[in-house]
């Protein structure tokens, strides 16, 4: 049977949606993971039961980074086919947060009206509840070396998302790219098949610092065995199908978001089989608005701003190497959340330049990078603030736009000074 | 007679960055190289891998810390290179050492499972695993200065209480206070400093990297000075390193 259509979870279900209701009267808009932690304990098999019920099955997202992105792109291009997708925010990536997701739209059957589940899942985290599940499709994004959070090395990360792997029950989606996931796309059970997608030998070229994989493999993928990215320049990337080449609008510059934009290009194909069609997928994804607090475009009192989240190494190297060249007004706010200050210095940030201003709590630390990296920065200004006025007051630069780079402290901060709406399903 | 100037650009070595430099520790050698530059000279880092990438000159030394998947391949790429660490240390060619680029040095490593992974010998002690991973920031008093930095390592280093770097203010350093005797932080062995410092600890304390300096410059019959571009940038540091001592309920510097 596909779905569970016994009144078996009902009691459950109704107090889930009870404690819901009390969370939210205690705290307006909070309390989201409390309704969840309830229904886990009184019933336990409701989570996995729903969302292994779904017609067209589950589909897991999951890596070190590009997750995000990802998944939203893979419900866009889902959704312009018509399909109805229920999917995870990403701050509910835990159990209890998934559970008070579904109570949202459960029915008493434990059903949810819907087509395929799309979840979004933490390596750590999926390891440990994807035993319960099975997962028509499992896309990998990639292995990377989080600095912060040095108990995972790569070897962990792969192992970690191998477990995960090993529930898919049709398919696994994989960055050829990646040595870690390659390698693991030659052990997976023959049973599922495994689709491919990797750069081109070009594309791969004009990144000489590579694309931020823990160990990229030595190969790249040859013609016709999986979705190939072909070009990127700026936010134009093309992507080559087995029925012909498509050109995509990435939802920012950057090649990172051009191979999340090709995994779930690629997680899609896997989906939607025989119905999958090239060009709607690319029209959907060319229509995103640009994600969150990365590449997204802002004007504020009548400038344009650019903001540039970095999240880790990997990211903030691929972020300065994707800037357009000559962008001569950026602000740079590090927050608290870097609590070790060595955390970005892997990262060689000379090609910025020029820096006007230094901010955020850990603004001296990221400063001195700066300087030894051979930027200039005109100033260091602690209180974020006072930098965001400045920085907006300052007439619109000659060359590129004024591009504010923060970690997602930073990023909070500048949404709450600018009185930019604060989006909560976003990591922060 | 003096020479005012090197007829070849410094030359800092660091010593397996791929493998080592999970924390930016590589970084160290930047700072130098920087520093030599702002000091008026010609510099440059040389990154070895192997004994084929070791330049004809070597002024000073810089090796960063990894995972711990990292330390069988960094431990016999480094047992390539052991004669020349002994030449390096022997000879007054300052050596900076960072977490497991230490630990690598020493007489060996306790791993957690029971397994002991030798190391080079090269400084005394050995590394031991400890109950809980120390990660915070430390301070550190220490001849060159109060030193700053974030520690982040899951063993303990015993056997270096003959020549610490420092004793600690605040933190962990080698180990958890003792019953008696100070509670010390790193390791030094003539121009060998080792430390559980991350930061890059050079560019958070610039008084230790020109203690490097001074002693690499020495050795080629030159005079370190200071550069203009080092003194802003060494304040940017200092106001760094107060923050962190402030906020921990020690003085200003
Ligand atoms: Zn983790």
């Amino acid at each position: 049977m596909r779905f569970v259509s016994s009144l078996r979870y009902a009691p459950a279900i109704l107090v889930g949606r009870i404690v819901r209701v009390l969370a939210r009267w205690r705290k307006p808009g909070g309390g989201s993971a409390i309704p969840g932690v309830v229904v886990n304990r009184i019933a336990p098999g409701f989570l996995a039961a729903t969302l292994n019920g779904f017609p067209l099955g589950l589909v897991i997202v999951t890596g070190s980074s590009g997750k995000s992105t990802t998944t939203k792109m893979l419900v866009a291009v889902l959704r312009a086919h018509g399909l109805s997708v229920f999917t995870n925010q990403s701050t509910a990536n835990i159990s209890q947060g998934l559970t008070s997701a579904l109570l949202e739209q459960v029915g008493l059957s434990g059903k949810i009206a819907g087509d395929v589940a799309v979840l979004e899942m933490d390596e750590g985290h999926g390891a440990f509840i994807a035993g319960s599940l099975t997962p028509r499709v499992v896309a990998l994004t990639n292995v990377m070396v989080d600095q912060i959070d040095r108990f995972h090395d790569s070897e962990m990360v792969a192992a970690l998302l191998a477990k995960i792997a090993a529930r898919a029950t049709e398919s696994v989606v994989l960055n050829a790219d990646d040595r870690y996931l390659a390698d693991l796309g030659q052990v997976l059970e023959p049973t599922v098949s495994v689709a491919r997608y990797g750069v081109t030998a070009e594309v791969l070229a004009q990144y000489p610092r590579g694309l931020g994989y823990a160990d990229t493999a030595p190969t790249r993928l040859s013609a016709g065995t999986g979705l190939q990215l072909t070009r990127v320049a700026g936010r134009d990337a093309d992507v080559h199908f087995a029925t012909g080449v498509q050109s995509i609008r990435l939802p920012a510059r950057g090649i990172h978001y051009a191979v999340d934009a090709l995994t779930a290009l690629s997680t899609a194909q896997s989906t939607l089989g025989e119905r999958f069609d090239p060009a709607i997928a690319c029209t959907a994804l060319s229509a995103m608005p640009a994600v969150f607090g990365r590449g997204e475009v802002v004007t504020v009192g009548g400038k344009t701003i650019e903001f540039v989240l970095v999240q880790n190494p990997s990211s903030f190297q691929l972020n300065v190497d994707s800037l357009e060249p000559g962008t001569e007004q950026i602000l740079v706010i590090i927050g608290s959340d870097v609590r070790d200050p060595s955390y970005f210095w892997p990262v060689d940030t000379s090609g910025l330049g020029h820096v006007l201003i230094a901010s955020g709590l850990k603004a001296h630390d990221i400063a001195l990078q700066l300087a030894y990296d051979d930027v200039t920065v005109d100033r260091i200004e602690p209180d974020v603030p006072t930098a965001l006025d400045a920085f907006v007051a300052l007439p619109d630069p000659v060359a590129g736009v004024k591009t504010i780079i923060f970690s997602a402290d930073g990023m909070r901060r500048t949404r709450a000074h600018l009185g930019l709406v604060s989006n909560t399903e976003e990591p922060v | 007679m003096t020479a005012t100037s090197l007829d070849r650009p410094f030359t800092v070595v660091s010593l397996l960055p791929r493998l080592l430099n999970t924390n930016g520790d590589a970084g160290n050698a930047r700072v130098l190289a920087q520093r030599v530059r702002w000091s008026g000279h010609d510099a440059r880092v040389v990154d070895v891998h192997t004994r084929a990438d070791l330049p004809e000159h070597v002024d000073a030394v810089s090796i960063g810390s990894g995972t711990d998947a990292a330390l069988l391949p960094a431990r016999d790429a480094l047992r390539t290179l052991v004669d020349e660490l002994r030449v390096w240390s022997n000879s007054g060619v300052p050596v900076l050492a960072v977490g497991t680029g230490w630990e690598l040095l020493s007489w060996g490593i306790d791993l957690a499972d029971g397994s002991v992974l030798e190391g080079l010998g090269l400084v005394a002690g050995h590394a031991v695993p400890r109950a809980a991973r120390a990660t915070d920031d430390i301070i550190v008093a220490s001849k060159y200065g109060r030193l700053i930095g974030f520690e982040n390592h899951a063993r303990d280093y015993v056997g270096a209480e003959a020549s610490p770097l420092g004793r600690v203010l605040y933190g962990t350093g080698n180990a958890d206070a003792p019953a008696s005797g100070p509670q010390i932080e790193g390791l030094t062995m003539g121009e060998v400093f080792c430390t559980h410092l991350h930061g890059p600890v050079l560019a958070r304390n610039p008084a230790l990297a020109d203690h490097l300096l001074k002693a690499a410059f020495g050795r080629l019959d030159l005079e370190y000075a200071l550069g203009v571009t080092a003194e802003s940038v060494d304040e940017t540091a200092r106001t760094a390193r107060n923050q962190v001592a402030v906020r921990l309920g020690q003085s200003a510097e």
